[in-house]
């Protein structure tokens, strides 16, 4: 019983991770129909620089914030460059890849500058385990998956109460239409990368009292987030929120009952068979073809 | 074009030939060595141990003249951790700069890939860290992979060794990472458990960058196991720290030497007590040998404090390994690698780590490598730093 | 084959001699090699990328799956070279077919990210299963390679790969300017214009998967043999990027880019290894400035440079066309396609878009479908192309019964359409356009296309003889060589319609192709439907021009919120009260109809 509470507290925390980076790829794809296939870089930047800052003498909340700041400007400026002059075109190679080309020279920038190594990120969440019906866990790690939940009802407000969040709602559901309407459309399709890339570096910093900062952190994190917007429906805030967190309490159990190989295996295969079924995720909307 | 085409396959079929009986190579290859080794990458650090004290040990026989009346020199390729590059590194160091041996990095699965195109080439390969015991010890006659580092197989016994004399419970587990070098000590410790009368309670194993390993603690805890063997890396090793501290499980831990670079800086307190295996360590008092090594090595690289180096044994290591291969070029009389190979046999050196006498035996198949365990040194973190058990409160109570 | 492609073939040829003769070590032989492997995988998987613009970021997952079917073969049971590249070609292609399956359903960065979680699963897989892989160790003491128990060493293998990718990049050409190549580049720019002329554009994806797969797997194999050591971490997410880049690089859905790709990222680490810490900055910057600078590839920027330097005729040669002579070819049965459809029902959720529809288009007449805005139309003709499954009903023609087949099967039975919005395959030329009409009636198989075999030149001969002649009955002759989407729209339409006649339809089904004509140019279109219908073939006329329609229909049936209200000769349905309230809501004068609806 103990074990199961265990493995659950303790996917609940990386699962908490999973769906704020979803989260982002979910607010890139609404208005722009791209994403920035180097997330998993904006978090890694994010926890990166909070730990640089805190070697340069900073506070620790002060390292935090100008270190989430910079990757929400990484996102805006990698929306400009990387994907912009490439939604046009018919098929997603030329952003797919030039997003992977900014992912690989930021990692490689960060492994220069930072070396090789993991850094621990300081913070008072992680100083001693607090027991949980005899389950342990830091509070910082219970911290996360608590934000993924604040953030995306804060989302869902933000969409329906302000104006802004009215005008990406309205590029998500029709560009043209929304130009029309007088909407700056490419000024919201960067303010959303900037809003996700605050979530990712959010999400570094948060995780990296946890796990440890490193130049490398970024890329499988990235990738699982993807998998997990696709499988929660990247349509879907709150769909891609449950799916994070279920994601990471299963890898957990795969982890416990089977092996910690075979915890990619369960689940990238599990991204694919729910594809299979539900091709919009479990929870996305589906979007029709008309002839 | 027809007799060009004819002479080069048949220098081909004599290249296939050599590598079927690489002794019969005499040619004259170039006096260089190469050092193929990780200079990026997650574990860059080792390969700049590595590139220190081989640079080092050079400049100081250049110094002297060189070897044969030519100077040494270093040619230095990145592996970047890959096994394809580290074997087409080897191919380009034996095959286009014609060297007359060459230096392996901090990756066993590095190694093992290179055992193959070393002993098909036939080029003298001396590993400086990766201690996977197959890549060295491969059944290959004769082979040309030498190691002047540690061994798992020794390291093996060496801290199960010291595990059943720190054991009061006598159950001891064994946490290893899933790469060529966990895997590869794992039936090592297995048989060094049995050599003692023991048997593991648990064997848990991990990936890189896992991020929590509470169900393995859980179950190492449950075991009952009072004392652990780490074969982890620091980044990981930190991870199996917290979640054994989140569990409420505080058993003795004693780790082969990948969690000899920052575990104590990422850990924090929780690394305090941790046991480390090492060949060489510049950490804690400095006898005059290691101090005037240590000068030349922070006038050069501009390093202050002796924590900078993140992989000491590796300066340590390499930096008899060239000077091993000097000597043997010396006594073989000629840059040839089967020649170079023989002498290796015959060197007899006062290294940094060792005392080497002679540094390989030719008659015992485990001894391509040239540190005995009897060199091997326990360190312990305490407060950040790795420093040699017998000045750390650790090694008082043992 | 082109001129240009044949002195390209003998360069290409006259290098890999050349190379071996010139090579000053073995490593460079072998890095050479190395290139030779890597020129395979990208060849493969351009006919993916380039033919039908999926894209795999899972290349590196069926090398792996290659690399270790060959090795364990090899080490287990003392396979040679042939038998294990069979295997592992056969292993690939399995998988191959596995991983275009998803593609029936997602596309785009969903399959991307399909083909990274494969990547991924084949990666952890080889590291978890140790029994069979070796797990992180890896598999060693892989054999020197053998043929038929000769042992391959040095330059034998090295004439084994060169051919291999000779071979591979010829046939890849092949395959290119085949019926496959155009069926599959026509799946990928209009897919739904592609079923309708009868290309099973599943199958088409399969085939360039499968295709991907093999070269991977057999180039795995290769690698095996040539390293005679494998890990798992050598096939990697950052590989499958780097195999995506060499056929982007040297330039998609060309013939040499791809190896042209792999020939510089084999080399590129060796240099990029002076700029030490900065290697992989650099590599990401390479592959940023190929995004920017060469996004069509050296290959496929030089192309279009050249054509910009001696543009190609745009019409065909005169000479050709009086050869093809103007006309549509005979109906190919006597009596004529009748279709009926019976209850005809399609529902969408609660919402019934088409109600127990019953129509009849009798042979060899014209028939109009009219009816306003939301009777349904559209539905029909998308039920009875097979776009949507009817949720009752049957429809056959000439009694048989086509209910429930897919859209292509419709197709090749006899029914060709026109779309309301035009579905051209916009950066194929115009006779290339009415090539892929006539595909499904081509016979020549897989092999055929890959060897150009005199019975592939044959009928591929006769179906251009046949696209020219169609294209000189709807006056495109002039505009032959132009990319399709840059022809004006009326011609958009036009092209269409020879599109359709290609596939020599006993039914055609035009959705409104008057839209956004002139008068004149629907005069012209009144006058090929006139003729088209005298050569035999039924005519579904989809229309909201009442003049077109008075003109050319012989039967007029109209529809009303899903349902059939009318359905008579012209003349009468004009003056059917349903009919006019339908349109306005209340009876009126026939005369006001016909203004209104113009």
């Amino acid at each position: 019983m103990t074990t199961i509470l265990q493995y659950t507290l303790s996917g609940l925390a990386i699962g908490g991770v999973y769906a704020l980076v979803a989260l982002g790829f979910h607010i890139m794809w609404s208005t722009a129909k791209a994403v920035n296939f180097a997330h998993g870089d904006t978090l890694m930047i994010g926890a990166v620089l909070a730990v640089m800052g805190v070697d340069a003498g900073m506070p620790v909340w002060l390292a935090c914030s100008l270190a989430i700041l910079a990757g929400a400007v990484f996102g805006v400026a990698l929306e400009r460059v990387a994907v912009r002059p490439f939604t046009a075109q018919a098929n997603s190679i030329g952003w797919m890849l030039s997003t992977i080309a900014i992912g690989i020279m930021a990692e490689s920038l960060a492994t220069m500058q930072f070396g090789g190594f993991s850094r621990p990120l300081p913070s008072p969440g992680v100083d001693r385990p607090i027991n949980v019906f005899g389950a342990g866990v830091y509070p910082q790690e219970l911290l996360i998956p608590a934000v993924a939940i604040v953030l995306t009802l804060g989302l869902g407000l933000m969409q329906k109460r302000t104006l802004v969040g009215r005008a990406m709602r309205a590029v998500a559901h029709d560009k043209r239409a929304a130009a029309l309407m007088g909407i700056n459309v490419n000024r919201i399709v960067a303010l959303s990368f900037g809003l996700s890339a605050l979530l990712g570096a959010g999400a570094g910093v948060l995780v990296a009292p946890v796990i440890q900062a490193s130049a490398t952190m970024g890329v499988l994190l990235g990738l699982k987030g993807f998998a997990v917007a696709i499988i929660g429906g990247i349509t879907s805030a709150p769909g891609v929120l449950v799916a994070g967190l279920a994601f990471g309490v299963l890898e957990k159990f795969v982890e416990g009952y089977i092996s910690t190989a075979a915890r990619e295996i369960v689940a990238f295969g599990v991204m694919i068979a729910v594809l299979l079924v539900f091709p919009q995720g479990l929870f996305g909307k589906r979007e029709t073809v008309k002839v | 074009m027809a007799s060009t085409r004819l002479s080069r396959s048949s220098g081909w079929l004599a290249a296939a030939a050599v590598a079927l009986f690489p002794s019969a190579v005499l040619a004259q290859k170039a006096p260089c060595i190469g050092n193929s080794v990780a200079t990026t990458g997650p574990a860059a650090f080792g390969g700049a141990a590595i590139k220190m004290g081989a640079e080092i040990a050079i400049e100081e026989i250049n110094a002297k003249g060189g070897v044969l009346g030519q100077k040494l020199k270093l040619i230095q390729y990145d592996d970047a951790g890959a096994p394809p590059r580290g074997v087409d590194n080897t191919r380009r160091v034996a095959l286009a700069d014609k060297c007359v041996a060459i230096l392996g990095g901090y990756h066993s699965t590095v190694t093992v890939a290179q055992a193959e195109p070393v002993n098909a080439i036939g080029i003298p390969f001396i590993g400086v860290l990766a201690a996977n015991t197959k890549a060295i010890e491969n059944g290959k006659s004769p082979n040309f992979m030498f190691r002047v580092s540690a061994k798992d197989k020794w390291v093996a016994r060496f801290l199960v060794e010291k595990a059943v004399a720190q054991s009061k419970t006598g159950k001891i587990a064994f946490f290893y990472e899933n790469t060529g070098w966990g895997n590869g000590a794992l039936p090592d410790v297995q048989a060094a458990m049995k050599a003692a009368g023991k048997e593991l309670v648990a064997t848990e194993t991990f990936n890189w960058n896992d991020q929590d390993m509470t169900p393995q603690a859980i179950r190492a805890r449950d075991a009952g196991a009072d004392v652990v063997l780490f074969w982890a890396l620091d980044r990981e090793g930190n991870q199996i720290l917290r979640s054994m501290d989140k569990v409420g499980f505080k058993p003795t831990i004693i780790g082969a030497w990948g969690i000899a670079g920052n575990l104590g800086e990422l850990a924090g307190p929780l690394a305090n007590g941790v046991q480390v295996v090492q060949t060489y360590t510049f950490m804690g008092e400095m006898d005059p040998k290691k101090k005037a090594l240590w000068d030349k090595i922070s006038a050069k690289y501009g390093l202050k404090d002796p924590q900078e180096i993140k992989m000491s044994s590796g300066v340590g290591n390499a930096y008899d390994a060239i000077y091993i291969i000097a000597q043997a070029i010396e006594k073989a009389g000629a840059f040839d690698w089967g020649k170079v190979r023989e002498a290796l046999y015959q060197v007899k050196l006062e290294g940094l780590v060792a005392n080497y006498d002679p540094a390989f035996d030719a008659s015992d198949p485990e001894r391509q490598d040239a540190i005995l365990p009897q060199y091997y040194k326990v360190t312990a973190w305490q407060d950040g730093k790795l420093l040699p058990i017998e000045q750390t409160p650790y090694g008082k109570s043992n | 084959m082109s001129r240009s492609h044949l002195l390209g073939f003998l360069a290409f040829a006259a290098l890999l001699v050349a190379v071996p003769l010139t090579a000053e070590n073995e490593y460079e032989l072998r890095l050479f090699m190395l290139f030779l492997i890597y020129g395979l995988i990208a060849v493969g998987l351009n006919v993916l990328v380039g033919l039908t613009g999926l894209v795999s970021l899972g290349q590196a997952g069926l090398f792996a799956l290659g690399s270790y079917t060959g090795a364990i073969l090899a080490v287990r049971l003392g396979a040679d070279l042939v038998t294990a590249s069979i295997g592992a070609a056969v292993v690939a292609a399995l998988f191959g077919v596995a991983l275009a399956y998803p593609t029936v359903r997602v596309r785009g960065v969903y399959l991307a990210v399909v083909t990274i979680a494969f990547g991924i699963i084949v990666e952890n897989v080889a590291i978890e299963w140790t029994a069979l892989t070796g797990g992180t160790t890896g598999l060693s003491g892989i054999p020197t390679p053998s043929v038929f128990g000769y042992e391959l060493t040095g330059y034998g293998f090295y004439g084994v790969l060169a051919a291999t990718l000779l071979l591979a990049t010829l046939a890849a050409h092949n395959l290119t300017d085949s019926r496959y190549g155009r069926a599959m580049l026509a799946v990928s720019q209009s897919e739904i214009a592609a079923r309708s002329l009868g290309v099973n554009a599943t199958a088409m994806r399969i085939l360039a998967f499968v295709a991907a797969a093999v070269t991977a797997g057999v180039a795995g194999v290769f690698y095996s043999f040539l390293n005679q050591y494998i890990s798992p971490d050598i096939f990697t997410f950052s590989d499958s990027v780097r195999f995506l880049l060499m056929v982007i690089l040297g330039g998609a859905a060309t013939t040499f880019g791809p190896v042209l790709g792999a020939f510089v990222l084999t080399y590129l680490p060796e240099y990029l290894q002076d700029f030490q810490l900065w290697q992989k900055f650099a590599y990401g910057a390479l592959l940023l400035a190929v995004m920017f600078v060469l996004p069509r590839g050296v290959m496929g920027t030089l192309g279009l440079g050249l054509k910009r330097l001696r543009p190609a005729a745009r019409g065909l040669d005169p000479a050709e066309v009086a050869a093809a002579g103007a006309g549509l070819p005979a109906a190919s049965r006597a009596t004529t396609a009748e279709l009926v459809t019976q209850g005809l029902t399609v529902r969408f959720g609660g919402l019934t878009a088409l109600s127990h529809a019953n129509v009849r288009v009798k042979g060899g007449e014209v028939h109009a479908l009219i009816g306003p805005n939301g009777a349904g139309k559209s539905t029909f003709v998308n039920a009875i192309s097979g776009v949507y499954r009817p949720s009752e009903g049957a429809f056959g023609i000439d009694g048989e019964d086509l209910t429930g087949k897919s859209q292509h099967e419709i197709a090749r039975l006899g029914l060709a359409r026109t779309f309301q919005n035009t579905e051209l395959f916009g950066e194929l030329t115009v006779l290339e356009n009415v090539l892929v009409g006539g595909q499904s009636r081509l016979r020549y198989g897989l092999v055929d296309a890959l060897l150009r075999t005199p019975r592939r030149r044959r009928e591929e001969r006769e179906l251009r003889a046949a696209a020219v002649g169609l294209l000189a009955f709807v006056g495109l002759t002039d505009h032959a060589n132009e990319a399709a989407r840059y022809l004006p729209f009326g011609l958009q339409r036009r092209l269409e319609i020879a599109r359709a006649l290609a596939a020599r339809p006993r039914l055609l089904l035009l959705d409104e192709p008057a839209a956004g004509l002139t008068s004149q140019e629907i005069d012209e279109l009144a006058a090929m439907i006139r003729k088209i219908a005298a050569s035999g073939v039924s005519v579904l006329l989809i229309e909201h021009h009442v003049d077109l329609i008075m003109a050319v229909a012989d039967t007029v049936t109209v529809l009303d919120y899903g349902q059939v209200i009318a359905s008579d000769r012209p003349g009468v349905v004009q003056n059917d009260p349903r009919v006019i309230e339908a349109y306005f809501g209340s009876p009126v004068a026939h005369g006001e109809l016909s203004e209104a609806s113009a």
